[in-house]
Parts: structure tokens; sequence; C-alpha cells
């Protein structure tokens, strides 16, 4: 299904619409913004930074299926 | 002899956004069930806003509406406009003059389980949005089909929607696409069918291709399931089939499209959407 579009490269407009879509389904579905999200990963750094130390988390809202889901990867820092 | 009490469906055609193609699909596909022998109405909920009669090419047989049948003011049988080309198709008009709040969820589940008993189908025409008119529409309905275009603002109403209708406890939700352009997919420039269910996660029941066709037929009210050669109205067709639980398969959209290929699709409905 997606082949056509990676032969074109990630920029045809259908992938463009599937993934603005895929970000904004998932906020519709549990009632927040972006704006929300940002303000959180700040605040979740902060949280786990008072413990150990970390580099930058990623932060996402994605959906499985029709459930939206928080996907928090934090790279732990090595001796 | 009186005919023995039947116990009809009743299913909701909505989408959240406006202008996806609810009366058009609500038109062709009671249509399409008539065409099978079913006995069928088509009762239009958008109060204020009507369509569906000029769409079904009725409106000059319609005398009385549903406000007037819900206050009393004529009969449920007085309301029914009779199709001249099925006489097993119906069609309740909605009121012009009057707003969506005129109506209650309870008057409409006590009109559907009338009509139940005297019908196969009961299929809703639902006004655009999520305010009372949706509530009203989907109040007494057993099942319910989204209407969607291959578009970003109407996949989010159409999730929108589906939120609803699943928080309303609906278990037997169906998709429709409308108006997809297969060469669009192709060229990376449309979201494709897989894209659509991807994000929406319900089953699809409908795939109809963009034609032409569909605005002549609104201008002359012949519905376009009465064109044989049309795509659109062969697959409103194989709707009306799945609606009878008909296993029809889909048009396969990722198949290369030579000419031959577009001649045989002009020629077996097998393969339409």
């Amino acid at each position: 299904m997606l082949d056509f579009a990676r032969k074109k490269g990630s920029a045809t407009s259908r992938s463009k619409a599937n993934d603005r879509l895929h970000t904004v389904l998932a906020h519709d579905r549990i009632g927040t913004s972006s704006g929300v999200m940002e303000q959180m990963k700040k605040e979740v750094i902060q949280v786990i930074r008072k413990h150990i130390d970390v580099d930058e988390p990623e932060v996402n809202l994605t959906s499985r299926g029709r459930q939206s889901v928080l996907d928090i990867n934090i790279p732990l820092k090595g001796r | 002899m009186k005919e023995p009490a039947k116990n009809g469906q009743v299913i909701v055609i909505t989408s959240g956004k406006g202008g996806v193609g609810k009366t058009t699909t609500v038109t062709n596909v009671s249509m399409g069930l008539a065409k099978l022998g079913c006995k069928v109405v088509a009762m239009d909920l958008d109060i204020g806003l009507k369509k569906l009669d000029l769409i079904m090419g009725l409106e000059n047989r319609v005398i009385y509406d549903i406000v007037q049948v819900i206050e009393g003011e004529c009969t449920l049988k007085q309301a029914l406009v009779k199709d001249r080309r099925f006489p097993n198709l119906f069609m309740l008009p909605a009121a012009q003059t009057r707003n969506k709040d005129d109506i209650t969820e309870d008057q409409i589940k006590k009109l559907c389980a009338e009509l139940k008993k005297d019908f196969d189908f009961i299929l809703i025409d639902c006004p655009a949005g999520i305010e009372q008119g949706f509530r009203n529409a989907i109040a007494a309905a057993d099942g319910a089909v989204v209407v969607t275009n291959p578009e970003i603002s109407a996949v989010r109403d159409a999730d929108r929607i589906i939120g609803m209708l699943e928080s309303a406890q609906f278990k037997d939700i169906k998709l429709v696409v409308n108006r997809i352009r297969p060469e669009m997919v192709r060229d990376g420039d449309m979201l494709s069918i897989d894209d659509l269910l991807n994000h929406l996660c319900i089953d699809l029941i409908g795939i109809v291709p963009e034609d032409d066709g569909v605005v002549i037929s609104t201008n002359t009210g012949e519905p376009i399931i009465l064109n044989q050669r049309s795509l659109a109205g062969r697959a409103f067709q194989n709707i009306a089939r799945r609606f009878t639980k008909e296993e029809v398969p889909f048009l396969n959209l990722n198949r290369n499209d030579s000419f031959w290929d577009r001649i045989k699709n002009a020629f077996f409905s097998k393969q339409v959407g």
C-alpha cells in the first residue's frame, strides 16, 4: 500500500495527509492539543531528571486502532 | 389478507461533515434495496434543510411531512410518499419550515417502531453536525453507516461521529467511502481505502468512485443507481446487496488500470465497489 508513496519519496500529499490525520485523530480522541503535549513533555523530563540523568525523551501521542496511546521513549545515559 | 408484521432494521446514514454524500447514499441504497425486493422507507431527518425529496426526484409528490405526523396533523400512511418507479419504496419527507428541536428522540423511536412492522429497511438521512438533529437520527437506529470522502476534514469528522456512535453503544458501524479517485490514489495524491480503514478502524461496506453522472442524476431527479452503465450506480447497488448480507467483492484499486480493464470494469459489476 505504501510502496508507491515510497517510490516517490515521502513527500506525496497522500503521505502528508496520513501523518497529519494520525496526529490530529490521536489528539481529538482524548481531547487534547499538541500544545498540551509540549508542556507535558517538559514536565516529564523534569520529573525524571530529579532522579536520573537522561537525554531528551521522545513523547508521542499515537493511535493503536481507535485507542490513543502515549508513547514515551527515554534514552538513559550510560557511564 | 393483511401482510404479517415484519421486523425491519433501522439504519442511520451519517457523516459529521456535510456534503460528503449522505443523501445520495440514502437515495441510492434505498432504491437498490427496493430493486432487490425489500420494502423500504427512506426517512429525511434533516428538519429545516431537507434534500431527500429532491435527490429522489419526489419533490412534487410531497403533501405532508414528518413533523405533521408527530404532531398528529396527519397519519403516517398519509405522509409516506410512494416512489413511482418501485412500488415497495417510500419516502418520509422532512419539514422545511421547522427545526431540529421540534422533534424528540422518543418521538422518533415511536415512529420507527411503527415503521418496523411494515418495512424491511428504514434508512435515516441524518443531518450534518453533532447536535440534537444527530441525536434524533441515531435514537432509533439498529445500525449506522458512516459516509466519508478521502479527504482529511471529512475523515476527522467521521472519526468523531464513530466515537459518538460507540459511546451510544452502537455495535454495527459500517463505512462508505464516497468520491474516491483511483488514479489520484495511485499518484500519491489521495488517501486510499486502506489509509481510511487504518485511521477509522471500522468495517467497510462500500466504495463509490467519483462519477460525473451523480451531478447529472441530481439535476434530473433520476438516481444514479437507475443508470446501468454508471460505476457509482453499481457501487451503490453493491452496498444494497451487502445490506442484505450478500457477500459482494470490493473493487480492487491496486491493479493496473489498462484501457481494457476499464472496459471490463464498466461491464462486470462484481469488480465494482
